[in-house]
């Protein structure tokens, strides 16, 4: 049993390796053609670049001071979010009220693509960081609400019946049966929600910043520097890489009472 | 003696969606006496489950009353505890939280409940899985933990609505066993539903005899037998046959 | 009997709640201005808005319905190449299993991409007109077809496919009347995810650079100073959104009803 596992693992890094190395000789072979001199960077000078722009600035701050600033734009918005989500997303899914209060404006908002906000939001609270965090908060605000509303909304009623049966009373009933019931579907509201915050924040970057990952594809282009362009593209890979690995280890941890916990 | 649980004039009459309606329990009347192991049997699929809930006050009668301690049933409640054919842990809570969780939430003290569902795990056979989530255990152990749950609700009457129809033959015998050895542990007042006629005769004191579509009581059945009693013994056997025919014989 | 009567009483309360909303809305907005310079223009500025921007050209220099049309063409165009291309992908990925194990390390990689980090790439690459927006779109309708066409199929009950085997099905066959079938449920999902990021994908491609278009429109206005004008055209595309979305689950219901 150990043994397959580690081949699997083993075969799995093989695979993973020679596909990545691959796609890399063919990136390098396709960036030597002529006429791609100036459309695709050597994937040597990528790397390299990642490598130096780790010490030295490009624009006002390194590499890490950029991704610094897109993370803290992303937590502050995406933290909000989800206090503010949860909240109203059971209020609107449990309380037959809150949902007749809510779901008219939910519905009309949900509808407009999180980067639609991008202009508004840039009217009303200028071009600083308020602005960003507004469209972080917006954006994934909804998608989390609409996770808890569903949520609440399959909690199996016959668990409310067993829970009545053992002497649970109706004010009992939300705290201990349709919270925990709807934990796995809040978990991948929060994943997706995380995953659509780090994409809102390269757009809102693009569009008006002087810092942050997403401004630094977006000068790369003005500037014709497909090195930092591509540069920029991996890294971002890379972090929206780790943010759903970690997202998907702390799902294992809390969820583990659920099959998609596994 | 007084009983403890009383079936008063039970009809329903479920309404389809075209209109018509279809009643499913027909006058039922029987009561049951308390630390008595009633076997409500009957064949197919009509009207025990439907009747069980009734009792349990997960479903209203059309018409009729259930009494527990001459209290009339109006909805669920521990003083009712089902065990389920599915089963119905609480797949978020280890098998421990699962069996705590009625004395929890009725406000007894910690000491209390936590005493009480380690003996109860104990008693049906599964100490050392307090901590396992009910996705890790096998349906046999699961059922276990729902009886555990039962018994640790504390309930005048257990309501096991067949519990076993959805194990293997090994299983079940192994499980009928278990529960006349909980049983005989902890007194308890007891209505088992099923559609076997051995497992009725095995376990019961006195059965229940219903009849299909529109159900109702053919006949109550006191059965003597001592336990542990003989699946193949010829008083059993006689006893089979001459229940299968009453269930059989047109009314 | 009882229910339908309380459901009634709480589709009158939504119903008091958005008069209630709309009002205090026009009160706040305009009768007691208190956002300054017009940056919450009340209910009805927006609906004159939305009827005079039918007809006026100012400031972006076309009319709301020219801008619709700009965008939808786009979304179509690279809707329909992503999809074309994506699924095929997805299919192979899944179902031959050297280019999963070749193809699938890359692709988990460039699934972690947002569709929209791309956008600088090919705007060097191809500028900005019709082409290369499309191009934007493709590339978010892609990877989205790809990943679950991919999961749908890989999902398919190793049961049946026994069964399959058994009857003598060659491999392909078990592909087209096995694994297909049961993996329609989640290539629509699919679709309809596509669908929303291709949407966003082109508000997106339109606010960075372009002459027309729904996201053109609302970043001039905003550049105008048109708060007015940007809320209509968010309204605009979240109408729009809703629409396409509500078309595709038309089409969902008619492919996937027939096999029930």
């Amino acid at each position: 049993m150990a043994l397959k596992i580690r081949n699997e693992g083993v075969r799995k890094f093989f695979w993973g390796f020679l596909s990545i190395f691959l796609v890399f000789v063919l990136w390098y072979f396709a960036s030597q053609l002529d006429h791609m001199k100036n459309l695709l960077p050597n994937p040597i000078n990528v790397i390299k670049f990642i490598g130096i722009s780790v010490i030295a600035p490009i624009g006002k701050t390194t590499l890490f001071g950029h991704l610094y600033w897109s993370m803290t734009r992303v937590m502050t918005g995406y933290i909000l979010a989800s206090i503010v989500g949860i909240i109203l997303g059971f209020f609107c899914g449990w309380s037959k009220l809150g949902s007749a209060l809510i779901k008219p404006i939910y519905s009309v908002l949900r509808s407009i693509p999180s980067i639609a906000w991008i202009p508004l939001a840039i009217l009303w609270f200028g071009i600083g960081e308020n602005s960003k965090y507004f469209i972080i908060f917006i954006s994934t605000m909804l998608i989390i609400m609409t996770n808890v509303i569903d949520g609440v909304k399959d909690v199996d009623e016959s668990y409310l019946d067993v829970a009545r049966m053992l002497g649970t009373k109706e004010n009992q009933l939300f705290l201990h049966i349709v919270l925990p019931c709807a934990v796995p579907q809040i978990f991948n509201g929060l994943q997706v929600a995380l995953g659509a915050a780090w994409a809102t924040v390269i757009a809102a970057e693009m569009v008006r910043s002087s810092k942050g990952v997403g401004w630094l594809i977006l000068m790369g282009q003005t500037s014709m520097n497909m090195t930092q362009v591509f540069a920029g593209i991996i890294v971002i890979g890379l972090v929206g890489l780790t943010l759903a690995l970690i997202m998907r280890w702390l799902e294992s941890k809390l969820c583990a009472w659920n099959i998609r916990g596994k | 003696m007084s009983s403890i649980l009383k079936i008063n004039n039970i009809n329903k009459i479920f309404i389809n969606n075209n209109g018509s309606d279809k009643a499913v329990l027909q006058n039922v009347n029987f009561e049951v006496e308390e630390n008595e192991f009633i076997v409500v049997f009957g064949p197919g699929q009509c009207g025990k489950t439907t009747l069980l809930n009734i009792i349990a006050g997960l479903e209203k009668q059309s018409s009729g009353q259930v009494f527990i301690k001459d209290k009339l049933v109006e909805k669920a409640g521990p003083d009712r505890a089902v065990v389920f054919q599915n089963i119905q842990l609480f797949p978020w809570l280890t098998a421990l939280k699962n069996v705590e969780y009625s004395m929890k939430i009725r406000g007894f003290s910690k000491e209390e409940y936590h005493s009480e569902a380690m003996k109860y795990l104990e008693l049906v056979g599964l100490k050392g899985f307090e901590n396992s989530y009910p996705i890790k255990l096998s349906g046999g152990m699961k059922q276990r933990v729902g009886i555990a749950r039962a018994y640790c609700t504390k309930p005048d009457v257990m309501l096991m609505d067949e519990p076993f129809g959805a194990l293997d033959a090994q299983t079940r015998y192994l499980m009928q066993d278990e529960v006349l050895r909980i049983c005989n542990t902890e007194k308890r007042t007891i209505v088992f539903i099923t559609n076997n006629i051995e497992e009725a005769l095995y376990l019961a004191d006195r059965i229940v005899v219903m009849s299909d579509c529109p159900s109702t009581v053919k006949e109550v059945v006191k059965i003597d037998l001592t336990h542990p009693r003989d699946r193949t013994d010829s008083e059993f056997l006689r006893l089979r046959k001459e229940i299968s025919a009453m269930v059989n014989r047109k009314r | 009997m009882k229910n339908r009567l309380s459901d009634n009483k709480y589709k009158m309360i939504a119903f008091i709640n958005i008069v209630v909303v709309i009002t205090v809305w026009y009160l706040l907005s305009e009768v007691f201005q208190v956002f300054r310079n017009g940056m919450l223009p009340g209910p009805n500025v927006i609906l004159e808005t939305f009827i005079s921007k039918l007809n006026s050209k100012s400031p972006d220099g076309n009319t709301l319905l020219v801008h619709i049309v700009s965008s939808l063409t786009v979304v179509i165009t690279g809707y329909i190449i992503g999809v074309v291309i994506g699924l095929p992908t997805g299919i192979f990925m899944a179902w031959y299993r050297p280019i999963d194990y070749l193809v699938r390390p890359v692709f988990d990689f460039l699934r972690c991409i947002p569709g929209l980090a791309w956008i600088p790439v090919i705007t060097v690459w191809l500028g900005i007109d019709l082409k290369a927006k499309a191009a934007i779109i493709f590339v978010n309708v892609f990877v989205g077809t790809v990943v679950n066409v991919y999961s749908g199929i890989k999902q398919t009950d190793q049961v049946k496919i026994w069964v399959a085997q058994i009857f003598g099905a060659s491999h392909f066959e078990i592909l087209k009347r096995v694994a297909l079938p049961s993996a329609l449920p989640y290539i629509f999902t699919g679709l309809k995810v596509s669908l929303g990021m291709a949407w966003l994908g082109i508000i997106a491609a339109e606010l960075l650079a372009a002459q027309s278009g729904l996201g053109y429109m609302i970043q001039v206005a905003r550049n105008f100073g048109r708060a007015d004008l940007v809320i209509v055209g968010m309204l605009t595309i979240g109408l729009i959104g809703a629409f396409l979305t509500y078309l595709l689950e038309k089409v969902e219901h008619i492919f996937v009803k027939g096999r029930n």
